[in-house]
């Protein structure tokens, strides 16, 4: 499974409780649709330190990094290459 | 007396070009603002909405939910603002107990169809449902003007429901009188400028974030808006960029702005001072934010919708001195501790806080036996239990009601525990309170499985996250053998607190 596709499956499961693929398109702003709040993004932080083994600092909580699946698959990405 | 229509309209012929209202690259001036309001007003008016008519708005804080706030109040209405938050089940139960036949909503959040999902509308509810009537793109751009309605005092303003899917919704209901008397007193205590920029990331539909609102906008300040704190730098970001003079939080805020963001990376020398209401807040808490901003003045708060917003405070000088009280009574109101036959306790005893001012709901909403029950000695039960100092300084010691409060939200086990009950597998549950970091209190439920049952955690989580708000959602599930009970079968929820 891919970075993104388990991402998708993650928010989709936990925060849309659906395994309806359309239900969110990977470019959605958890914000402006109001999938996530403040502690549920808190949650995210934790599945991605658990899964994917990187570390989510305070300066890495910004909508750039954590605001979408493909804003999430960027940063996992990122955060993988500098390790 | 001035209403809070008079205080804007007064702030926009002083400050008409000024930016009233900002959130990201959408603003309006004073006078857009009123403009906007006006031209809501009469077409409400046009619709056929009549004098104290109910408007629900479910829209998040933008500058367009002032300009409808005040539409409503100017065409003789009362505005009914309801949590984006909710489940739609939830909304078309307040909708249908506020009676409301206007409001302002996008389509999708009522599941009407439109070919603009996403734009706010003015919406119709009739018997076969809700109809979309015009986008408030095409009101913006109306020529009309208002013929002006003359709003009494007395006459209801706004309902604000703090609780309730199913059984009996509570919708407080708040004169202009309220409104004024409240705004008018929270000005004397704090430092509200014209100059001010505030930030603010508090709702509008709860009475903390309406408070905000109406306080600022009365006397010519601009509110920055910022709709989460989902992005703790993205706010203090904002802070310094817009030079914040005022931010207003609850715990939660300043628990999530102290462990999510490095305050002292930011320049945040503008701020004047910061407020904090809607339940206690760790003393440590307040030491931090008071050490990372330390120009700044801090004002620790205590209210009640039921009381418009506000009841008491610490003057920000006595913030040290009287750290771990919850404040004394505002200019115009009275706070009395009392015991269970009514009757006023000597200085150091506990007992429930009555208060009682011109800020004093006017009950709830087709409610008669609750108001009652709350305000038949002409005071104001809160349902708070506490200790009062020779100084009139309140400290909390415990709540008389049940309600849990996480973040700036009050949430009656009840209404947990009967959306559980739609699981077959339980044959009974409780929610509690239990104490969270960052929210003050978190959602734990204790479930008695139905016998032969295999019910999995997951299984309640995903049936609690799919049919409730999130802020409703519990954050611990335990299994027990059955709950605590008296004799005669009456849940002893205490004794599940106390475990």
């Amino acid at each position: 499974m891919s970075v993104e596709q388990k991402v998708r499956l993650y928010i989709l499961e936990n925060f849309l409780f659906t395994d309806d693929e359309t239900a969110l398109n990977s470019a959605d702003s958890f914000l402006e649709k109001g999938i996530l709040d403040s502690t549920g993004i808190l949650e995210v932080i934790y599945f991605l330190e658990d899964d994917f083994g990187i570390k989510v600092d305070d300066e890495d909580m910004v909508p750039e990094n954590l605001d979408s699946v493909n804003n999430i698959v960027k940063f996992i990405g990122t955060k993988t290459q500098a390790a | 007396m001035t209403t809070i229509v008079d205080d804007l309209q007064r702030a926009v012929s002083q400050h008409q070009d000024k930016p009233a209202l900002v959130h990201g690259d959408n603003s309006l001036s004073y006078s857009e603002l009123w403009t906007l309001a006006e031209k809501v007003a009469t077409l409400l008016r046009q619709q056929g909405l009549e004098r104290g008519g109910r408007v629900v708005l479910i829209i998040e804080n933008s500058p367009e939910y002032a300009a409808l706030y005040y539409g409503v109040l100017l065409a003789g209405g009362v505005v009914v603002a309801l949590n984006t938050a909710a489940k739609e089940d939830e909304l078309n139960n307040w909708i249908a107990h506020a009676g409301a036949t206007f409001g302002f909503a996008k389509p999708a959040v009522l599941n009407c169809k439109s070919s603009e999902p996403a734009k706010i509308f003015l919406i119709r509810r009739i018997d076969e449902g809700t109809q979309l009537i015009v986008s408030l793109d095409k009101i913006s751009s109306m020529d009309i003007h208002l013929q002006s309605c003359e709003i009494n005092e007395n006459d209801l303003a706004a309902i604000i429901y703090t609780s309730g899917t199913t059984g009996e919704p509570k919708g407080v209901m708040l004169s202009h009188k309220n409104l004024a008397a409240n705004m008018a007193s929270i000005r004397e205590y704090l430092p509200i400028e014209a100059d001010d920029r505030v930030l603010n990331v508090l709702p509008f539909y709860y009475s903390y974030g309406n408070s905000v609102l109406h306080t600022n906008l009365g006397v010519g300040a601009t509110i920055v808006m910022e709709n989460s704190m989902m992005f703790p730098a993205k706010v203090v970001e904002s802070m310094q960029n817009h030079e914040v003079t005022a931010f207003y939080g609850v715990a939660s805020t300043y628990a999530i702005l102290l462990s999510r963001a490095k305050l002292e990376n930011y320049n945040l020398s503008s701020m004047r001072y910061v407020t904090q209401a809607g339940g206690p807040m760790p003393p440590a808490h307040i030491e931090q934010i008071m050490c990372a901003i330390p120009q700044s003045k801090f004002f620790m708060m205590y209210g009640q919708t039921e009381a418009t917003a506000r009841l008491g405070y610490i003057p920000a000088e006595l913030i040290n001195k009287k750290l771990g009280s919850a404040g004394k009574a505002i200019p115009g109101v009275e706070l009395e501790i009392r015991d269970n036959n009514g009757h006023p306790v000597p200085y150091g005893t506990e007992g429930e806080i009555y208060a009682k001012g011109e800020n004093i709901m006017q009950g709830y909403w087709k409610n008669p036996e609750m108001t009652q029950e709350i305000l038949n000695t002409g005071w104001l039960r809160t349902g708070d239990i506490a200790k009062m100092d020779e100084d009139g300084y309140i400290y909390m010691t415990g709540r008389r009601t049940d309600m849990i409060k996480s973040g700036a939200n009050r949430i009656s086990p009840k209404e947990i525990e009967e959306k559980l009950a739609e699981l077959e597998d339980i044959e009974e549950s409780a929610a509690i309170g239990i104490r969270d970091d960052i929210l003050g209190q978190a959602i734990k439920v204790y479930i008695v499985k139905k016998e032969g049952s295999d019910i999995l955690k997951q299984t309640v989580m995903k049936h609690c996250k799919k049919n409730l708000a999130p802020y409703k959602i519990p954050k611990e599930v335990e299994f027990i053998e059955q709950l605590p009970k008296t004799a005669s079968g009456k849940l002893q929820r205490f004794k599940l607190i106390e475990r």
